[in-house]
């Protein structure tokens, strides 16, 4: 049963759509992941699903709460971390979250109990009284994730939650992030790492010029370019043998053939196994190998393939 | 009524921001409090009539006329008279002090009002010296005038002890009767001109005439700094956070100008409470027309903070277009010198400004001593210029960057 539901949602600025004709679902319980280079367009489709923006076209689902029609009944159940550190800098990390839980309504005991509950999440409890504006990029972070959970939301949307931060504080946010999810929180997780979105989410979605280019868990996703591992060779002279492909297409464990670029690709179960015998056929036609890289797939290598350029500028 | 409990939230935390930045208390209160202390010692005198006119003067007259009619200006209010050279009030200088005003009395003064012809005095003035002349030549002219009163009443007078005394040497009558006219000259003359401050008891001090027009520049700049504010909220991602969440604009945008809306208030009282207790400004005779006053003028700064806010695209601009505004606002609307001084076109055009309506109001109260009820359509005027603002500004802000 879908928590979200995300139908044909499009956003126009002007001359540019920014996002065009978006739709998926999301599980409960489920790490979703927006995966696409900058200006892909997910910190727009965020937008719109936290109702911070009305759609051009098109509709989303939340617990049943459309965003366009119950924005208000929305706002209560999901929580955002914005891509921006959006937190008063002067003001400490405590009265941060103080504030913020005001706006949800909280008070009392109750505010100062989750306070401390996040915070000790966080693992800034000790900082409560420093000005936010004295933490470093990753201590912001987390103290700007914090502030989107203050009130237990069923839905929570991080957008880019490790920009500029640390890798020892990127693995404490993605604990965090397990730990939100282990509660029971639904999470939406935008990112350009391909590393980030292949650890944590349990369903993928690579965005690039506003459209989701392709959809899946992530073993769906790289079954697209092989199981087991791709043999990437640049032979010359291009078209050296005729019969070249149909060779090594009948060589032991190989699955697969693509052109990329002027590159082979092969996919093969096992790529050590496969390797020599293809080498092998590659000497008896008497082509050259320029360029020849083994590797496991992985979604580089798959948004390369769906998109013809690098996930990173 | 969830709604105004956030909004008194909002409020709350703006306070609590504003608080800690120390950079808006300095634009808050100390910049205005300096430059009402450096504008008070330096204009003050000038606009209370404190200021001393120097008159350049050299008496070649022999007789005693010359010396009463010196003696005369010199104790005159306002005036103060040196003595020189002849050549020196020629030149209207004494070595390199320069005078804009000089009076030459001429030789046989005396003699010629006491055998009955007319005489003159020489005045030379400083053609660029538009600000004094009027009021030198104004003194000078008034004692030319006693004087030839007095010579005219000596003469009829003499030819009636004539009649009377046919034994009697007219021209010693006349001149004993023109030295004791003369001699009137340093006493108070018998129809004297009695200047007040109008409508109050009090003597304005030089903090009364300055104070209003700065504070309510300053004013005007601490709500622009609320401006920004609300600007790098929207640019930072507080008010996104604040729009996804349960919060109504309303709420978002009323929070932050009760919170203005605060701290103009208090602006405005320490800077008059400052005046008031630490330099002795007056606050007039209704402090009850003085609260309304403030509480409106804040009321419209706030508002006039808001549509700021709504016409610009960026901080920067808010800044530099604020600053433009409040620039002319405050030159136009007598913050820096009274209106009144100003032809009358300049002083409509200048009732385009909130300091115009916020000062006329003020002034009222605390220079001309008028009551609450007195001030109420300044205060009207100007409540209705902050609905105004108000409205387009709510109208036109834009919670999210284009
Ligand atoms: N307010 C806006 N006005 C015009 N164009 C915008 C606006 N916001 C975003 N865009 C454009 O929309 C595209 C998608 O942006 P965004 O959703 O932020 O991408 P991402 O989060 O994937 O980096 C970009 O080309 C961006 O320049
Ligand atoms: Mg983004």
């Amino acid at each position: 049963m879908p928590l979200v539901t995300a139908d044909n949602l499009v956003k126009k600025y002007d001359e540019l759509t920014a996002v065009d004709g978006v739709s998926f679902t999301i599980d409960e319980g489920q790490i979703f992941g927006f995966l696409g280079p900058n200006g892909a367009g997910k910190s727009t489709t965020i937008s719109m699903l936290s109702t911070y923006l009305p759609p051009s076209s098109g509709d989303a689902v939340i617990d049943g709460l459309s965003v366009t029609h119950q924005a208000e009944k929305v706002r209560n159940i999901i929580g955002v971390v914005p891509q921006d550190i959006a937190l008063y800098p002067t003001l400490t990390a405590l009265q941060n979250l103080k504030f913020y839980g005001k706006m949800y309504d909280m008070g009392g005991e109750n505010l100062d109990k989750r306070c401390q509950e996040l915070l000790e999440l966080v693992e800034l409890w000790d900082r409560r009284d420093s000005r936010v504006e004295q933490f470093s990029g990753g201590m912001k972070r987390r103290i700007n994730m914090a502030a989107g959970l203050l009130h237990h939301p069923r839905f929570l949307l991080l957008d880019e939650p490790t920009v500029g931060v640390d890798p020892q504080s990127r693995e404490h946010i993605f604990e965090t992030i397990f730990k939100i999810r282990d509660s029971g929180t639904t999470i939406l997780y935008t990112s350009h790492y391909m590393e980030e979105v292949e650890t944590l989410c349990d369903y993928i979605a690579i965005m690039d010029k506003g459209k989701m280019v392709a959809s899946g868990t992530l073993h769906e996703l790289l079954s697209v370019l092989g199981e087991g591992g791709v043999i990437e060779l640049k032979i010359a002279p291009p078209g050296c043998h005729a019969g070249l492909e149909e060779a090594i297409a009948g060589q032991n464990g190989v699955t697969s053939i693509n052109h990329q670029d002027g590159k082979l690709l092969i996919s093969s179960k096992n790529s050590a196994h496969s390797l020599p015998p293809v080498l092998k056929v590659l000497e008896d036609t008497g082509c050259t190998v320029d360029h020849l890289e083994i590797y496991t797939p992985n979604l580089e290598k798959l948004f390369i393939h769906l998109t013809g350029k690098e996930l990173r500028e | 009524m969830r709604q105004l409990k956030r909004l008194w939230q909002i409020t709350l935390k703006d306070l609590l921001v504003m608080g800690k930045d120390r950079g808006s208390w300095i634009v808050l209160l100390l910049t205005p409090l300096a430059i009402i202390m450096v504008a008070s010692f330096a204009l003050g005198p000038a606009f209370n009539g404190e200021l001393k006119s120097k008159l350049l003067a050299v008496n070649l007259d022999q007789g005693a006329i010359g010396k009463q009619l010196i003696d005369g200006l010199d104790t005159a209010e306002g005036l103060d008279v040196v003595e020189g050279t002849e050549a020196e009030c020629q030149s209207l200088a004494v070595g390199d002090k320069k005078y804009k005003t000089s009076l030459v009395i001429p030789a046989d003064f005396s003699s010629q009002i006491l055998t009955g012809s007319d005489t003159s005095l020489q005045v030379y003035v400083d053609p660029t010296d538009n600000i004094n002349r009027p009021f030198m030549l104004g003194m000078i002219d008034g004692a030319a005038s006693r004087l030839s009163g007095m010579v005219t009443s000596v003469r009829v007078s003499v030819s009636e002890v004539i009649k009377f005394a046919p034994e009697a040497e007219p021209v010693t009558v006349a001149s004993d009767a023109a030295l004791a006219a003369a001699n009137q000259m340093t006493g108070n003359p018998p129809v004297a001109v009695e200047i007040s401050n109008a409508g109050t008891t009090a003597d304005i001090n030089m903090f009364d005439t300055q104070a209003p027009g700065y504070s309510v520049m300053f004013l005007l700049f601490g709500v622009m700094l609320g401006a920004e504010g609300l600007l790098e909220e929207r640019d930072k991602g507080t008010l996104g956070r604040l729009l996804v969440a349960p919060v109504a604009k309303t709420s978002i945008l009323g929070g932050k100008l009760v919170a203005q809306f605060l701290i103009a208030l208090v602006q405005m009282t320490i800077l008059f409470g400052v005046g008031h207790f630490v330099f002795g400004m007056h606050l007039g005779n209704s402090i009850p027309g003085l609260i309304l006053m403030i509480f409106v003028t804040a009321f419209t700064a706030t508002a006039f903070g808001i549509l700021l806010a709504s016409v610009v695209k960026t901080r920067r601009q808010a800044t530099s277009l604020g600053t433009l505004i409040i620039i002319l606002m405050s030159a136009l609307g007598g913050s820096w010198w009274p209106l009144a001084i100003e032809p009358d076109f300049m002083q409509k055009l200048g009732h385009l400004t909130i300091n115009a309506w916020a000062l006329d109001g003020m002034n009222a109260l605390i220079i001309n001593g008028k009551t609450l009820t007195d001030i109420l359509p300044q205060a009207g005027v100007l409540f209705a210029y902050g609905c105004i603002c108000f409205l387009v500004g709510l109208r036109l802000f834009k919670f999210r960057n284009a």
